[in-house]
């Protein structure tokens, strides 16, 4: 079977997908690990929901983060190299 | 309550992301969503020597945030403050106690609040409000066949998913974190706080650390901001327009996905987002004024 298309191509679409894939790995872990303490705490100390909620979000907003990076240099790759 | 306004969120949200595919189908042209972030001259085109200052759809989204930030700030101080707020006045009431308890008192030493809170609240409302109307459908697609009269078709798009206008709000920040350190120590004394205690071999290499932190901040501050911004959208409009991507009508099982999306994004991603980069500031600044010897 001929394949059609260049071979950078290729590589754009892999780059993508890859960097996407591999860089939310980290950030996975670390967000289910933000929130099991998270329920670990609330369930041991119930009167510090609120502090510990916020807390919480901005540990989510700080890790997903990473996430973001990844994607974005997958962006670039595709877009404009 | 809650649940009754959600549920009508939810119920628009389908409306609108159903309309969009058909939208898009329409024009029966290839789908490109990246195609959506492309910012081209909107409405006219100007260019003063090197600077482009044509009015492009990043430009319309910022007006529009400044527009309603100052019409709704006159008219609810102006229509009357009251005992019994009302329902705008509650908001604004919110929105205010939220700033000060939540990132101005946790942040900031005492004395920088009176000078550097106004700075955090404005960044704080100015993201929120552009993200938050940057998740309402307007007519500001880079297509235009739907409508009459050449207005184009209905897009989302966000001026704080443009690396231009995030990167600009975090030079602000860094800016300031400067300025109020070498107010507070004065310049030699600022410049002594990069330097940490460290023994004399070490010591190259801390400071080399520290500047690099300081400008990795400016990274840190702006792409995260806009690559949240740009990877929601961007999963919303793909999600949305997956039957045309995929060339069957298989894709239309992706159209929950783009309602769930946007939802979250609008409830959780867009206000925290602005808290996160007005928290954030606020520890810069605060830590550059009370920065360890």
């Amino acid at each position: 079977m001929a394949l059609e298309g260049n071979i950078v191509d290729a590589a754009k679409a892999l780059t993508l997908g890859l960097s996407t894939g591999l860089g939310a790995i980290g950030p996975g872990i670390g967000v289910g690990y933000l929130f099991g303490k998270t329920v670990e705490s609330v369930a041991r100390q119930p009167e510090l929901r609120g502090e510990l909620l916020g807390i919480t979000f901005l540990g989510l907003a700080l890790t997903e983060a990473i996430t973001f990076y990844a994607l974005l240099m997958g962006f670039v790759a595709f877009f404009l190299v | 309550m809650i649940r009754s306004h959600l549920r009508a969120a939810m119920l628009a949200a389908v409306v609108a992301l159903l309309a969009l595919p058909a939208w898009a189908a329409a024009a029966g042209e290839d789908f490109d969503p990246s195609l959506e972030f492309a910012v081209e001259p909107y409405w006219f085109e100007l260019t003063l020597g090197p600077f482009d200052l044509s009015i492009n759809k990043a430009v319309i989204y910022l007006l529009l945030t400044t527009v309603i930030l100052c019409v709704g700030g006159i008219w609810v101080v102006r229509g009357g403050l009251r005992m019994r707020p009302t329902k705008a006045q509650n908001l604004v009431e919110m929105a205010y106690e939220f700033a000060d308890s939540q990132i101005g008192r946790a942040t900031l030493p005492a004395r920088a609040m009176p000078t550097w809170f106004p700075y955090l609240a404005t960044l704080f409302l100015f993201i929120a409000v552009n993200n938050i109307i940057s998740f309402i459908p307007l007519p500001m697609s880079h297509e235009a066949d739907t409508f009459p009269g050449g207005l184009p078709d209905l897009g989302l798009y966000a001026a704080t998913a443009n690396i231009n206008v995030t990167l600009t709000l975090a030079a602000l920040t860094f800016l300031a974190t400067h300025v109020v350190g070498v107010r507070a120590h004065g310049p030699g004394g600022y410049l002594k706080t990069l330097v940490p205690d460290a023994p004399g071999a070490v010591k190259p290499f801390i400071v080399t650390i520290e500047v690099l932190s300081q400008i990795l901040r400016l990274v840190s501050l702006s792409v995260r901001l806009f690559a949240n911004l740009l990877a929601g959208h961007l999963l919303i409009i793909m999600a949305a327009g997956f039957v045309i991507l995929v060339g069957s009508v298989v894709g239309a099982v992706a159209i929950p996905f783009a309602v769930f999306f946007w939802v979250f994004e609008w409830v959780l991603v867009a206000g925290l987002q602005a808290f996160i980069f007005a928290l954030l500031s606020g520890v810069y600044i605060g830590y550059a004024m009370d920065a360890p010897h």
